[in-house]
């Protein structure tokens, strides 16, 4: 069973800096999902860069297919060295999971990075090795569905110092803590905010140190499928129509054309309505067994400025077609787009650009914001 | 019972039809019951556009006065 790791990252800069001398870096590739954490020497703008360059070698290099003990060698001999502590330091938080969830953890000077399964807390095995001189803890570990993955900086181990806590929150408060936390979180976010709202508090509100939070979730991915212009050649119609009601996940039908060639072949009516919840964007349609049924090039390209500004499309009850396929996306994992190569005759007025540059503009600005909100995206031309 | 039906495709979007639903709201309560409005996704006349058909007569160009008209003039 394919799995999806869902990422959620949540950060607390220390009193008075401005940038965060923590830096996390998300990575999704073909086959795996690579999380790095950094905390970088000091705080403020030495430390973010410090952290910076450990992040973006590290995931850039895992991208490319590097070996983990290639990578910490790298690190190891090529961060800048401190002026005043002849030292060059940041620490380094690796985890890598594959879409079986396969996790791989590497930890260089870092608290220990927690594993919830089941209610229960515990850090996630790994065990000392030496690599290029250092010594780093490595560890493999098969993650089930429901799993929780938590990367923490050490600004989270020492909440509370110079606040609540003389002693700070410590591993074991912080397992405790994220015990009671996931029996009631939906998802990641819940987790970030819970943890990170915790040490802000027992900072009471002036953290001593740049605090982050990553939590991961394996689980199930969501799925969408999304179909958009009728298929290149017509005798094909009614075959991708079938396999397309066959896929697995939501289904959203964008164009008027294609909604009637889905209506045909599946014999159910089509209802057009005839209520603009936004001048701009043309109104939806409802067909039995279908999620959601929208306009084509005007509610996708509309749909995808929507996507730029997620907070304002959670917290707004727009009932325009673009607000809601963009939602739809928005809760997601996996998009496979259904790209139909028909020539839509709807198109060939000559004020017009050519209509497969219509389409491939807003499928390519579609696609783009999609992965830049971290989800999986197939596109099938049929 | 006068049955129209109106394109709200991507074309007649754009060239208007939007502004033919304003109709609707315009007429008299009486002539609004003898009426019943449809959506309609295309009627592949995409350059003619905005696309309304009246009891299956194609209108094309449509503007608000002009359906207006033609309305009058079916309910009549």
């Amino acid at each position: 069973m394919t799995l999806h790791a869902e990422v959620n990252i949540a950060q607390l800069c220390k009193t008075g800096e401005e940038l965060c001398g923590d830096n996390v870096q998300v990575t999704r590739t073909a086959d795996s999902l690579i999380v790095v954490v950094s905390d970088g020497l000091g705080s403020g703008v030495k430390a973010n860069i410090l952290a910076t360059l450990t992040t973006k070698i590290a995931s850039s290099m895992l991208a490319r297919g590097a070996s983990l003990d290639d990578v910490v060698e790298t690190i190891a001999q090529t961060l800048p060295v401190c002026r005043e502590r002849k030292i060059a330091y940041s620490t380094l938080q690796i985890l890598r999971i594959d879409h079986f969830g396969n996790a791989t953890l590497v930890e260089f000077d870092s608290p220990r990075t927690l594993l919830s399964r089941a209610g229960h807390v515990m850090p996630f095995p790994a065990q000392t090795k030496t690599v290029g001189g250092k010594t780093v803890l490595a560890g493999h570990f098969e993650l089930q569905e429901d799993d929780w993955v938590v990367l923490v900086s050490d600004g989270v181990i020492h909440a509370g110092i110079g606040g609540l806590l003389p002693l700070g929150l410590g591993w074991d408060g912080l397992a405790a803590r994220l015990a009671e936390d996931v029996a009631n979180a939906t998802d990641t976010s819940d987790i970030c905010k819970s943890l990170l709202s915790c040490c802000e508090g027992y900072y009471l509100g002036k953290p001593g140190d740049d605090t982050t939070v990553v939590a991961v979730k394996v689980r199930r991915p969501r799925r969408l499928n999304l179909m958009m212009g009728p298929p290149v050649a017509s005798e094909h119609d009614a075959d991708v129509v079938r396999r397309f009601l066959a896929a697995p996940g939501q289904k959203v039908v964008s164009g008027g054309t294609t909604a009637t060639l889905v209506s045909r072949v599946i014999g159910k009516p089509l209802k057009v309505s005839l209520e603009y919840h936004d001048p701009n964007v043309p109104p939806i349609a409802y067909l039995d067994g279908i999620d959601l049924v929208t306009e084509g090039v005007l509610t996708l390209n509309a749909a995808v400025d929507r996507l730029r500004a997620i907070p304002e499309l959670r917290r707004s009850t727009r009932k325009d077609g673009a607000s809601l396929v963009a939602r739809l996306l928005m809760d997601v994992d996996h998009i496979h787009i259904w790209a139909g190569g028909a020539v839509n005759p709807a198109h060939q007025n000559p004020l017009l650009p050519s209509d497969m540059n219509i389409k491939l503009q807003v499928l390519g600005r579609l696609r783009t914001q999609l992965e830049a909100l971290g989800k999986i995206v197939q596109i099938e031309w049929v | 019972m006068l049955i129209v039906e109106i394109c709200m495709g991507t074309c007649c979007h754009l060239m208007g039809a939007q502004d033919l639903l304003d109709v609707l709201d315009a007429l008299p309560a009486d002539q609004r019951r003898l009426i019943e409005f449809k959506g309609v996704t295309c009627f592949k006349n995409c350059g003619k556009g905005p696309s309304v058909k009246i009891n299956g007569n194609f209108l094309a160009n449509a503007t608000p006065e002009l359906l207006f008209e033609v309305l009058q003039t079916n309910l009549q």
